[in-house]
């Protein structure tokens, strides 16, 4: 800051000293009718251009006897050059010019500069005290490590669940892949690398998820995180009575003091009791959106809980046709294509098979690629 | 420190602006010795502030310093250090500051070497290049500050634009505004001439090597950014007649002109009130060109991001300057001496034939660039004046001109002899009708505008060649005389030679694409091949890679010749930059001779082939190499002695100085 | 001829050569300009089949279709009408649904519009000035930031 100032001052002075610089220095004369010099420049010029046989004695001659005539006309304007004149205005003049650099420059400054602001240069940021570090520029920091040594296998394994923390679902995949692929196969990894598959997948327990989960089990058959999501696919495939048996045991399994266990009682109570105090819609996106702060568990089990909502009202108010398009998308999204397919029937009976809504619905669904069961 | 610094040199370079555009304005009115003295040390001043400004801004570049809203917007940690020192310019804001910079630049050099230049004068110029670099600072300050921070910073930016990063852009947009912006020097030297109401043969001496240098630049930045926009877009088009790339055309074409004219303004004190105001369009033009890229109002394939508070702004300068100087121009045009007359068939009545015609083209390049805006605002109709209009009107006025261009340098000033100087061409006329007739018969029997095309280009040549034969006196002394003056002959001969015979260069290149140009579109599985014009390509597969900041599918097509040989390898990808995941299409280009093969894939197609578009491309690269055979000619006319002296040497009105 | 006959004759073949520039000029901008119309202008523009124009809009969503080939088939629309476009090249990298373009081409006989050249810009915010200034009019897109 003060560094700043000086320098500032300093480069002000240096404008200033710009300004005054002529004054400091004799008065320097005034010369006009430089034309003649020019011309007496062009005439030595042919001289040459004639030497070297360029142009013949008689074009010399014409051009001479043309530049001369130009320097005689030349020379009658000479006589009216400026005169010199340093009075009272010139010092005007130069006082306010140079009391205008500092004024201009400085009121300017301060009113566009943010003068306290220190430069950060993105290394130096990285390199300062981690503890002072904002969890991003901890990130940044450790893949900058890893760019530079994309083979060390451990950044891999600190940096894979802190990016699935953050919600960069996406990294984590491949950072996951990675610390597997440089570290071996284990447990938490393959269960972290399910649950970054699940996220990327919107929350949705995919095959590939999956299979991940089941490598993650095969190594530890304890793990709550596998046994939690194996349960969760299965509910997610409607199957909510095993998901349910499933998630009893494992919490039978795990000792008292586990975070899982309250998890498990949230995701049993959205899955046993899909309690509707207001008619459900679905998940808007905001919901959705809103559902990013809670634990994955909760998210998932709060979209199903809202999509049974979405059925169950359904069932009530057969003539809705954007509510069947909502519930039949949501099945399609949550990847249970039997229920939305069944979704689709109950919807083209309840909106009157010959409707045009009920074929605008058939359209409807078959861009998602569901179509009636019969249909065939 | 070094970002708020910089921030600070600006509003300091404005500051000093004002004063050094004001001051010896004044000073040169009062005819005040010590107040036009001030315009000088001001401008030297005001370069080192701006340089200091610019350097800040690509060490905060270089840092990665990401609580600079520019450098967070356009660039990104990851990126290759030579891109990330190029992104500096590769936005509004920085680049506007790197065209302020080379304006100071231009004001320093002035004020550096102009000490025997006369006084008022000298003054007079480094003011109007004051206004200009005032008008300009203002500009950046209120409405595209690169300074501007953030607070907290980000921790990555959102990188620069993948189209531009790639080396085209560390030579184009510098090269492009050296050229832009050194016409600004001939304008402050017009509007000077027009403030003192006298123009001498000083003026025209010193207008020249700048107008040169300029125009050198413009050439090399109009060539560059074609050959870019050939090998980057990947559509295998060198020019577009897009409202961009006209916006450089017609500062080009202008300053063609002007360099002509005050060929004949130096030599003949002749035009010179048509020299003046060349000079002021010219530099118009580059304004006008400013303001078109950077407002908005004309769709263009290439332009930046825009901003219409930044288009009205720069549209009041382009107002003041454009009109101001026009309306000085109208008063006091008058008051300037005409003077050199001469007859019409004669080396100035060729530049004026030259300065007719560059500038009428001038005129319908501008027509149709403009055309659809004027149409807009009078009915509302939105319009589009493409290549089919510049080729009919631009391609017929360049025919007559480039016929012409032969006769021009063999002309006697004042009073020539056209018959014999037809005579003299005899010789290049006979080449050119026979490349004529030989490409007719043997290359292409279909297209005559081909083989009329390559006549003119070697009419071109040849007649730039009898030139130098005659300065040097061929026909009348031996070979081996002739020769040694060859040598001594002085640059600006060589300069027109060059220059002359570039334009051929370009023009063959530029017949031999379109018309000769072999194109083929299809799909391709791998192992399938594609004969284009003799040249076997085979699809090899595709690989994917991961760069830097990018990740792409590289197709690797193996090239033979038409006998079975191997003659390489050409590679075409699609990418994707991960950080704004933008896809781009990267062409391979394999140069024989001077011709290419130019291969650009598309997208995959469902049973696994992919889309290939491929073309022969005789002779393109003359286009290119045309284009620098004039900066040759240009550099050897500014390197030539008798341009470079202002004035006698100092020494001589060093004696004449008042005790 | 006198000195004076010399200089009129001068000054009038000057004029008569900007007089015939002036002409090809205007000539050519009658001739080799093409409109612009989005999808809703085109009933009220009444063009034949041939006609050369430049069509804009978004690339309607769900109407990309690639053929055998090259030949490639989407839609352009302004979200009150629709045109069906038939093209045969590389569409740029940006092209997308719901990214604007700008075609330019003619309608065939059965209305649908064979485009010889699609642009997008490369720039990934980009959207054609005619095609967002149509759109705004209409209020169905808002400039971004």
């Amino acid at each position: 800051m003060i560094a700043f100032w000086i320098a500032a001052a300093l480069m002000t002075a240096a404008a200033c000293l710009a300004v005054i610089w002529p004054f400091l220095r004799p008065q320097p004369s005034l010369e006009a009718g430089h034309d003649v010099e020019i011309y007496r420049d062009q005439l030595s010029e042919i001289d040459r251009d004639m030497m070297r046989g360029a142009i013949s004695p008689a074009e010399a001659d014409e051009a001479k006897t043309e530049i001369s005539r130009r320097i005689l006309r030349a020379a009658e304007d000479r006589a009216t050059g400026p005169e010199h004149a340093d009075g009272k205005l010139t010092r005007v003049v130069a006082s306010l010019a140079i009391l205008l650099v500092p004024v201009l420059g400085l009121g300017g400054y301060l009113y566009l500069g943010s003068p306290a602001m220190p430069d950060q240069a993105l290394a130096v940021r990285l390199e300062a005290n981690p503890s002072t570090n904002t969890i991003d520029e901890l990130i940044a920091r450790a893949e900058r490590h890893l760019v530079e040594n994309p083979q060390d296998g451990r950044g891999w394994d600190v940096l894979a669940p802190i990016y699935l923390r953050v919600g960069r679902a996406e990294d984590a995949v491949i950072a996951f892949r990675n610390t597997i692929s440089l570290n071996g196969s284990n447990a938490a990894r393959e269960a972290g690398l399910g649950d970054a598959l699940f996220r990327v997948a919107g929350n949705v327990v995919t095959a590939e998820s999956r299979e991940a989960f089941e490598r993650a089990l095969g190594y530890d058959g304890a793990d709550p995180k596998a046994r939690f999501f194996l349960a969760l696919a299965l509910a997610q495939q409607g199957d909510t009575a095993s998901a349910a048996e499933r998630w009893r045991a494992l919490s039978d399994d795990l000792p008292q003091d586990s975070p899982w266990r309250g998890t498990i009682v949230q995701a049993l109570e959205r899955v046993r009791e899909a309690p509707a105090p207001q008619p459900g819609s679905g998940p808007t996106a905001e919901e959705i959106e809103a559902s990013a702060d809670m634990t994955q568990e909760d998210r998932a089990a709060m979209i199903e809980g809202m999509v049974a909502q979405l059925a169950e009202r359904m069932r009530d108010n057969p003539d809705d046709a954007a509510g069947w398009q909502r519930l039949i998308r949501s099945y399609s999204v949550l990847g249970r294509a039997d229920d939305a397919r069944a979704a689709l029937q109950s919807g083209v009976e309840g909106l009157g098979a010959e409707s045009s809504a009920a074929q605008e619905l058939i359209g409807f669904a078959a861009g998602l690629g569901i179509e009636l069961p019969e249909s065939r | 420190m070094t970002v708020e610094i910089g921030h600070f040199a600006l509003v300091l370079a404005f500051a000093l602006a004002v004063v050094q555009a004001t001051v010896p304005m004044l000073g040169a009115r009062l005819g005040n010795a010590r107040l036009m003295a001030i315009a000088a040390p001001t401008a030297m001043a005001g370069f080192a502030l701006v340089t200091l400004s610019f350097g800040s801004l690509v060490a905060a570049y270089v840092a990665s310093d990401f609580s600079v809203a520019n450098v967070w917007q356009n660039s990104h940690s990851l990126k290759p250090m030579l891109y990330k020192v190029t992104g500096t310019w590769g936005n509004h804001e920085g680049s506007m500051l790197l065209w302020v910079l080379i304006l100071v630049l231009f004001g320093a050099l002035v004020a550096m070497f102009s000490s025997n230049l006369p006084a008022t004068l000298r003054a007079n110029v480094i003011a109007v290049q004051g206004w200009i670099g005032a008008a300009f600072l203002l500009f950046i300050l209120a409405t595209s500050n690169p300074f501007v921070r953030l607070d907290p910073a980000p921790i990555e930016g959102r990188d620069l634009n993948p189209i531009l990063q790639d080396i085209g852009l560390a030579v184009h947009p510098p090269l492009l505004y050296l050229g832009y912006v050194g016409f600004s020097i001939s304008f402050s030297f017009a509007v000077a001439a027009l403030i003192e109401g006298r123009i001498d043969a000083a003026w025209a001496r010193w207008v020249r090597p700048w107008v040169l240098a300029a125009w050198i630049f413009l050439t090399g930045g109009i060539a560059m950014g074609s050959y870019w926009a050939y090998y980057e877009l990947g559509w295998g088009g060198f020019w577009f007649w897009d409202p961009v790339e006209n916006a450089s055309f017609m500062p080009w074409l202008a300053g063609t002109a002007l360099l002509h004219s005050a060929l004949v303004m130096e030599r003949r004190s002749a035009l010179k009130i048509w020299t003046v105001l060349l000079a002021i369009l010219t530099f118009s033009l580059s304004l006008l060109g400013t303001f078109l890229v950077r407002s908005g109002v004309l769709t263009s394939v290439h332009a930046f991001a825009t901003d219409p508070a930044r288009g009205v702004f720069i549209l009041i300068i382009l107002g003041i300057f454009i009109g101001g100087a026009l309306t000085l121009f109208a008063l006091r045009a008058s008051e300037l001496k005409a003077g050199g007359f001469f007859q019409p068939i004669s080396r100035e009545g060729a530049l004026v034939l030259n300065n007719l015609f560059l500038s009428t083209a001038t005129a319908t390049v501008l027509i149709g660039t403009l055309y659809p805006l004027v149409i807009e605002a009078l009915t509302g109709d939105k319009i589009s004046v493409g290549a089919p209009f510049f080729n009919l009107t631009f391609g017929l006025l360049m025919v007559p001109l480039l016929l012409i261009v032969p006769f021009g340098p063999l002309l006697a000033w004042k009073r020539g002899d056209l018959s014999a100087v037809s005579q003299r061409l005899f010789a290049a006329f006979g080449v050119g009708l026979a490349v004529a007739l030989v490409s007719l018969v043997f290359i292409d029997r279909v297209s005559v505008f081909a083989a009329l095309g390559c006549g003119v280009a070697a009419w071109l040549v040849a007649g730039s060649v009898t030139d130098l034969a005659f300065k040097s006196g061929y026909p009348k002394v031996g070979a081996a005389i002739a020769l040694r003056r060859l040598a001594g002959l002085p640059g600006a001969s060589f300069g027109t030679v060059f220059a002359h015979a570039g334009l051929g260069v370009t023009l063959l290149g530029l017949v031999s694409v379109t018309a000769l140009e072999v194109e083929k579109f299809v799909t391709m599985k791998p192992g399938e091949t594609l004969d284009v014009a003799g040249r076997v390509l085979t699809f090899d597969g595709m690989t994917p890679l991961r760069g830097a900041n990018f990740v792409e599918d590289q197709a690797r097509f193996s090239i033979a010749g038409a006998d079975g040989k191997s003659l390489g390898e050409i590679v075409s990808s699609k990418r994707v930059y991960t950080a704004r995941r933008m896809p781009t299409t990267e062409a391979g280009i394999r140069t024989f001779g001077f011709s290419q093969l130019y291969v650009s894939i598309g997208d995959p197609t469902e049973d696994g082939g992919i889309v290939v578009r491929a073309w022969w491309k005789p002779n393109v690269t003359l286009i290119w190499l045309g284009a620098v055979v004039m900066m040759v000619g240009g550099v050897f006319s500014l390197a030539d002695r008798r341009l470079r002296i202002g004035a006698p040497a100092a020494r001589r009105r060093q004696s004449e100085r008042p005790a | 001829m006198t000195r004076k006959q010399k200089r009129l004759t001068v000054i009038v073949s000057g004029l008569a050569f900007l007089a015939a520039a002036a002409a090809l000029t205007f000539y050519a901008l009658g001739q080799r300009t093409s409109y612009f119309y989005m999808p809703a202008d085109l009933e009220a523009a009444n063009l034949a089949p041939g006609e050369r124009f430049r069509l804009g809009g978004l690339v309607a969503t769900g109407s990309i279709e690639r053929g055998q080939g090259l030949n490639v088939r989407f839609a352009v629309t302004d979200h009150e009408q629709t045109v069906n476009v038939r093209y045969s090249g590389i569409l740029p990298d940006l092209f997308r649904e719901e990214q604007g373009v700008v075609t330019e081409g003619a309608f065939d006989e059965n209305r649908v519009f064979v485009a010889d050249s699609v642009l997008a810009k490369h720039d990934e915010t980009y959207m054609p000035r005619e095609v967002a200034d149509a759109l705004k009019e209409k209020g169905v897109w808002q400039e971004e930031e």
